[in-house]
């Protein structure tokens, strides 16, 4: 039996029963418990949670703050691009903003980074940015930039549907113009044998391979099929894709005639269907399922999202998807499993339903034991998200009411920022297995891949920016001003580094803080005599540590 | 000079070494004696144009007959014909090409004889032989395609790119000083990567490797910055996840002082670069070969990725600005080689995800396949043509739809004439290249293409 290592020595007591329980039943492992818990859920279920919204969680318990969250209504982006663009119609931005002529393309941004900072449905916000990272959309696409409310709207579709049932979300991301615009099934006509023109087969392909079902056949706990001899067993290939190109014509800009002039450009709408333009015939859909000729181009595609849906792969290659952005990059089958069980019927007879699948991801018993650092569990944190927490963890406000961030300087730091990855394999692949001792033992680690030498040293700048240099936000010109952190949680323990620790400990690491970084974070801060700067130092070094930097 | 395959044998050598003895200290010393004889520096820098360059447009038909044909396929696409640069001498087909009209300085190297231009390479898995042959794993998928140009194996999705591979042949997992031979400037890369080297990630400003901020700075309180930092790296991680980060920050940090000394060693570059993504990466890739030495590096590889290439619409006016861009730094970058007199040493070639379709879709093109390449260096010989440029002409064979020319250079060959200059042996070919052997026999004794001395 492997030897059990606690990490926080706070829990040192639990070690004998933990044996115990190991020796008996590994499968039987202790479950963290109290505010480290509810610590730990913020850490994954949230942008980040001061100390006093950590203690509100545990005292709701995490399963009904969970449903509570479920209840608030989702705070829109598209809603704040229209403040904004009042606020510039009323001549209220400084000059240099006015006077900006991409000012429009920084609208999108103030409202995530607003709305991300300060909505109340954390919850609902933060599984829309794990969604926003498998059905991917970016404004390296040069019409997403320069129309604001393509993206902005797009945030809103995955915010409304979180908490919805996967067949209308993948369907809405199908229809939604941002996604036709960046995977070209926006005004992609059906094919014209004089001209010697196809269907475009770039959606076909992806939303099979990304979005719903992935390359292989996968059993119920996400592990691979095999073939008579070994061999992974493909789930389409290049005939089924130029079959669902067939289903995927005819969709342009609603209200457009399916021509594109900048006049029919519409963001807000999900795109329509023009019959005129949609191939017509039989189709083949997979395993089998044939779409006969004669039907709308409507009926076509609600029959082609039916058949993706119900295939039996969208239970383990979605779920496994969301417990790598939201709990653990290596989850194991068991857990995959249990997660496809909720995707399938979330106990009332329903397949798809969200909320079944999001308790399933964050409430299970793999998600919530013990952390232990002789284990795989955990994720290397995202760059842009450990920004964040800090930024949420110090209740980062703005005597204007609102967060004035472009994200221009987090992305240069971070090479992050939401809907603007590299390509539609989003900024880090679910596979990567950095070279060395992580992919020696097996397991990957996706946020490895844009953790390199440069982007480590940029990250820990990006922190000490906030932390110890104040500059909370990018955009403090009028009407914005510049934000401000709120270190009171910390100041009143600035005086008694041992409660500070257990403080930050708490809130950042949930008892994962090594001995060792405490009694070096400790011995740095007693060094500094004015209370202020004692605790900046102490938030920069846990914010900074490798402790915090891999979430257990 | 010491023979290309005295130095992989050495290398080799210092790869068991390093494997057996884990003395990087070893490596270090071996490294900078074969380091200090500078004439056997080499340098690969691999130029990704992302999204796929419409290089239809790059290298266009001169003559009457094929100019026309160019014009009915691209319709609202073309370039008109006088406005098209011509290059020197003729290609194997006995016709004349030009340049797009942005690439004045492109069109002088090609004509000093400093770059070469390879006509119509792309992903294969077999040569063409009409329908019915195999065909490259997501043929005209971006995904796909800019993977396999990378790794060269066209039937798989693989993570290490034949760069990688070669690293791992030559260097290993314990690079010199912490510096591995592969340097990106566009961060990880599938090229770069391999099954026991990384690359290491520099960016166009600055010194190209930032440092931490305040971090032993000379002054008081970056000392006090350096103690709290090496404190907090000097704690031992178990969690597997913790162990890598802290390694990765341990050794950015560390690797970090040594890069920048090295940079600042040597002596400012006089050549001048334009202002711009591409250039001002060219530049730095300059500055970190002259300071190869004390860099200790006999070998690199470095990546840059230049992206925004996928045209579906507006294609004549984004290569308008974009492709003067490609020529003018690959001029500034020959420049500088040469003030370093290393212009033989480096050779510097184009990559992108395909070629794309000579049809117009009515905005721009779409995703094709074969496409045209730059390569550059002293050791190019230039003022040629390889590859064959093909026939335009619908009822061709190798128009497999809509002008996507099948290619009729594999990037296999394109990328074995790369490796080879570069030092790898023939014997370890298809290590680095799995399926080159479908085109070349790695035992023979004329070059893949020869376009390299």
């Amino acid at each position: 039996m492997n030897t059990v290592v606690l990490i926080s020595i706070r829990r040192l007591a639990l070690i004998p029963t933990l044996l115990l329980a190991c020796a008996v039943s590994p499968v039987q492992a202790e479950r963290l418990r109290g505010e480290e818990a509810a610590s730990r859920l913020a850490s994954r279920a949230t942008f980040g949670m001061s100390y006093q919204q950590i203690l509100a969680i545990h005292e709701t318990g995490e399963r009904r703050w969970m449903r509570e969250q479920y209840e608030l209504p989702p705070s829109s982006h598209d809603a704040v691009v229209d403040q904004l663009y009042a606020l510039l119609d009323s001549g209220q931005f400084d000059e240099q903003v006015r006077n900006n002529p991409n000012v429009e393309q920084v609208f999108r941004r103030l409202a995530w980074w607003h709305r991300s900072m300060t909505a109340e449905d954390q919850l609902r916000q933060r599984v829309a940015f794990a969604l926003s990272e498998i059905f991917v959309v970016s404004d390296h696409v040069p019409a997403l930039m320069r129309f604001p409310y393509a993206l902005s709207n797009y945030y809103d579709t995955l915010l409304e549907h979180a908490f919805g049932n996967y067949r209308d979300l993948l369907r809405a991301a199908t229809l939604h113009p941002a996604m036709g615009v960046y995977l070209s099934h926006l005004g992609n006509a059906k094919s014209d044998p004089e001209a010697n023109t196809f269907p475009d087969e770039n959606y076909a392909r992806e939303v099979m391979q990304l979005f719903s079902i992935g390359l292989f056949e996968l059993n119920p706990d996400g592990t691979e099929i095999l073939g008579d001899e070994g061999q992974p067993v493909p789930t389409y290939d290049n005939e089924d894709i130029r079959e669902f190109a067939r289903i995927f014509t005819g969709l342009s800009f609603a209200g457009s005639n399916f021509q594109i002039r900048l006049g029919t450009v519409n963001f807000r709408e999900p795109m329509e269907m023009f019959d005129a333009f949609h191939e017509q015939g039989e189709k083949h859909l997979l395993r089998d399922e044939v779409v006969p000729a004669g039907q709308t181009g409507m009926e076509d595609l609600e029959q082609a999202i039916d058949n993706l849906f119900n295939h039996p792969n969208v239970g383990p290659f979605f779920g496994r998807r969301l417990i790598q952005r939201l709990v653990t990059s290596n989850p194991s089958p068991a857990y995959v499993a249990r997660v496809t069980a909720a995707f399938n019927d979330n106990g009332a007879g329903v397949r798809g339903d969200m909320r079944a699948v999001l308790e399933a991801v964050l409430l299970d018993r793999e998600a919530r034991v013990l952390p232990r650092e002789k284990s795989h569990r955990g994720k290397l944190r995202e760059p842009l998200l450990r920004v964040i927490a800090v930024l949420r963890q110090l209740r980062v406000s703005s005597p204007d009411g609102f967060y004035a961030n472009t994200g221009y300087v987090v992305q240069e730091q971070t090479q992050q920022h939401p809907l603007s990855a590299p390509s539609v394999f989003n900024f880090f692949l679910p596979d990567h297995s950095p070279v060395g001792p992580i992919a020696e033992a097996g397991l990957v680690a996706p946020e490895f891949q844009i953790t390199n030498s440069g982007s480590i040293v940029t990250l820990s700048n990006m922190l000490e920016r906030i932390l110890l240099a104040g500059l909370a936000n990018d955009l403090p010109r009028p009407p914005f001003s510049a934000a401000q952190l709120d270190f009171s949680d910390y100041r009143e323990l600035a005086r008694k580094p041992a409660r500070l620790l257990d403080r930050l400990d708490l809130v950042m690491t949930y008892g994962t803080l090594r001995p060792e970084t405490r009694r070096h974070i400790r011995a740095t801060i007693g060094q500094i005599q004015d209370p202020g700067l004692r605790v900046r130092v102490a938030l920069y070094m846990m914010y900074f540590s490798p402790d915090y930097a891999v979430e257990l | 000079m010491p023979s290309r395959r005295k130095f992989l044998t050495h290398s080799c050598a210092l790869g068991v070494a390093g494997a057996t003895l884990s003395s990087s200290l070893l490596q270090l010393g071996l490294a900078r004696t074969v380091a200090a004889r500078d004439d056997d520096y080499r340098a690969l820098v691999c130029v990704l144009l992302a999204g796929g360059n419409d290089s239809f447009n790059m290298l266009v038909p001169l003559d009457d007959d094929q100019y026309q044909a160019y014009r009915g396929y691209r319709s609202d696409l073309a370039l008109p014909q006088d406005d098209l640069l011509p290059l020197q001498g003729v290609a194997g087909n006995g016709r004349q090409y030009g340049l797009h009209p942005g690439m004045t300085a492109l069109q002088s190297l090609f004509n000093d004889g400093d770059a070469a231009l390879l006509c119509n390479v792309g992903t294969l898995l077999e040569p063409w032989q009409g329908a019915g042959g195999r065909l490259p794993l997501g043929l005209y998928s971006h995904a796909d395609q800019i993977q396999q140009w990378q790794t060269s194996v066209a039937d798989q999705r693989m993570a290490q790119g034949w760069g990688g591979r070669i690293a791992d042949i030559l260097q290993g997992p314990d690079p010199v000083n912490g510096i591995s031979m592969n340097v990106s400037l566009s961060g990880s890369n599938v090229f770069q990567s391999g099954q026991t080297v990384a690359e290491y990630s520099i960016s166009p400003a600055g010194d190209g490797a930032p440092g931490l901020n305040g971090y032993d700075d000379g002054t008081a309180a970056g000392d006090f910055r350096k103690a709290m930092v090496d404190g907090l790296l000097a704690v031992e991680q178990q969690h597997i996840l913790r162990s890598e980060y802290r390694r990765r920050l341990q050794s950015a940090v560390d690797a970090q002082q040594f890069f920048t000394a090295a940079l600042s060693s040597a002596p400012p570059l006089a050549t001048a670069f334009s202002a711009g993504y591409f250039s001002q990466s060219l530049r730095q890739i300059a500055r970190v070969i002259s300071a190869r030495r004390a860099i200790g590096a006999s070998r690199q590889t470095f990546f840059v990725l230049v992206g925004g290439w996928d045209h579906h619409d507006e294609v004549l006016a984004n290569q308008a600005a974009m492709l003067p861009q490609i020529s003018a730094g690959l001029a500034e970058f020959r420049d500088a080689m040469v003030e370093l007199g290393l212009n033989d040493n480096v050779t510097t070639f184009t990559t992108s995800d395909f070629g794309r379709t000579l049809t117009s879709n009515g905005r721009g093109s779409d995703h094709g396949w074969g496409g045209h390449h730059i390569v550059m260096g002293g050791a190019v010989r230039g003022r040629t043509f390889y590859g064959d440029f093909p026939e335009l002409d619908p009822s061709n064979p190798l128009d497999t739809g809509r002008g996507r020319y099948a290619p009729t250079t594999s990037v296999d060959e394109y990328f074995a004439e790369l490796a080879l200059w570069f030092g790898v042996s023939p014997s370890e070919l298809e290590t680095v290249l799995p399926n080159v052997g479908k085109f070349y026999s790695p035992g023979s004794s004329s070059a893949p293409l020869g376009f390299l001395l």
